[in-house]
């Protein structure tokens, strides 16, 4: 199946996708740093605050669209994340639907998030709309 | 156990521990956490583990947070008042206290995987840092939300 291992610096090379998915990870995780510090301070700034703040905080944009992007990669590094620790603790014959479904996990968590967020954005009518 | 390596063509892992398991295969010994000496990077990596379990329920808390609020003011009414007892103020700092150890422990990964600080005296330090200091952090957080007058119980 595989080729002769190469070696870059003597480390091996990885043959197929694992590096790819090594440096997503990290470039999730890096890029989670500053969000994760943004997400602390508007922790701080929500404290105890009442509806109509917390839909003036959503009514801006500079927010709306950080906390959206805050969602997509916290759930795109914790289904990087939750797929290495699958794969550490449960066996390559069982362990591919267990990482579907936390993959499906973190999509729908991911959708949902954009999903609401958006519609705060927008001033949309309180949910459920239409009834 | 043998101490005796593999045959040749098979790769050790340079420990020149091996085990030879019920079905005969010869295999590295693995750092069971039972019969290793307790260290403070073993502490901070398996804690690492657990803050992305938390924050992974933190963040279907926090989507729920943002559909209350989707759901208009009397919704938000109600869970406001959960959110503001003192079991839910405590989630809230439970909360506080994973987001600063995942900032924390993932700086120390990052610096880790970027292949700097493995020293033992810089890998113990940052173990050290990202295991006390979310709670140190989250502590402080929180008293400086009761003096602003921000939460109160």
């Amino acid at each position: 199946m595989s080729a002769a291992p190469k070696f870059k610096n003597n480390v091996k090379i990885s043959e197929r996708h694992g590096a790819g998915e090594w440096k997503l990870e990290k470039l999730a995780l890096l890029a989670l740093m500053p969000l994760g510090l943004w997400v602390l301070s508007t922790g701080f700034t929500l404290a105890g605050a009442d509806y109509g703040a917390v839909i003036a905080w959503f009514g801006s944009t500079l927010n709306a669209g950080l906390l959206a992007v805050t969602a997509v990669v916290f759930c795109l590094f914790a289904s990087l994340a939750w797929k290495v620790i699958i794969e550490d603790y449960v066996p390559a014959s069982s362990r591919s639907g267990l990482v579907l479904v936390s993959n499906l996990v973190f999509l729908v968590l991911a959708a949902a998030s954009v999903f609401f967020i958006v519609r705060l954005a927008l001033g949309s009518a309180p949910l459920p709309a239409g009834v | 156990m043998s101490n005796t390596p593999p045959a040749a063509g098979e790769t050790g892992d340079r420990t020149g521990r091996y085990v030879r398991h019920p079905n005969g295969h010869v295999a590295p010994m693995s750092p069971f956490t039972d019969i290793w000496r307790w260290h403070m990077t073993m502490v901070a990596s398996i804690l690492f583990r657990v803050t992305i379990g938390a924050a992974s329920v933190g963040a279907v808390l926090l989507l729920g947070w943002v559909a209350i609020v989707a759901c208009g003011p009397d919704a938000f009414a109600s869970v406001a008042a959960f959110s503001g007892s003192p079991f839910g103020l405590f989630i809230w700092f439970g909360l506080t206290w994973v987001l600063f150890s995942f900032l924390l422990n993932g700086a120390r990964h990052l610096i880790n995987d970027a292949g700097k600080g493995l020293d033992l005296k810089s890998a113990n330090l940052m173990a050290q840092i990202a295991v006390w200091g979310p709670i140190v952090l989250a502590v402080l957080f929180w008293v400086v939300l009761f003096a602003a007058g921000k939460v109160s119980l």
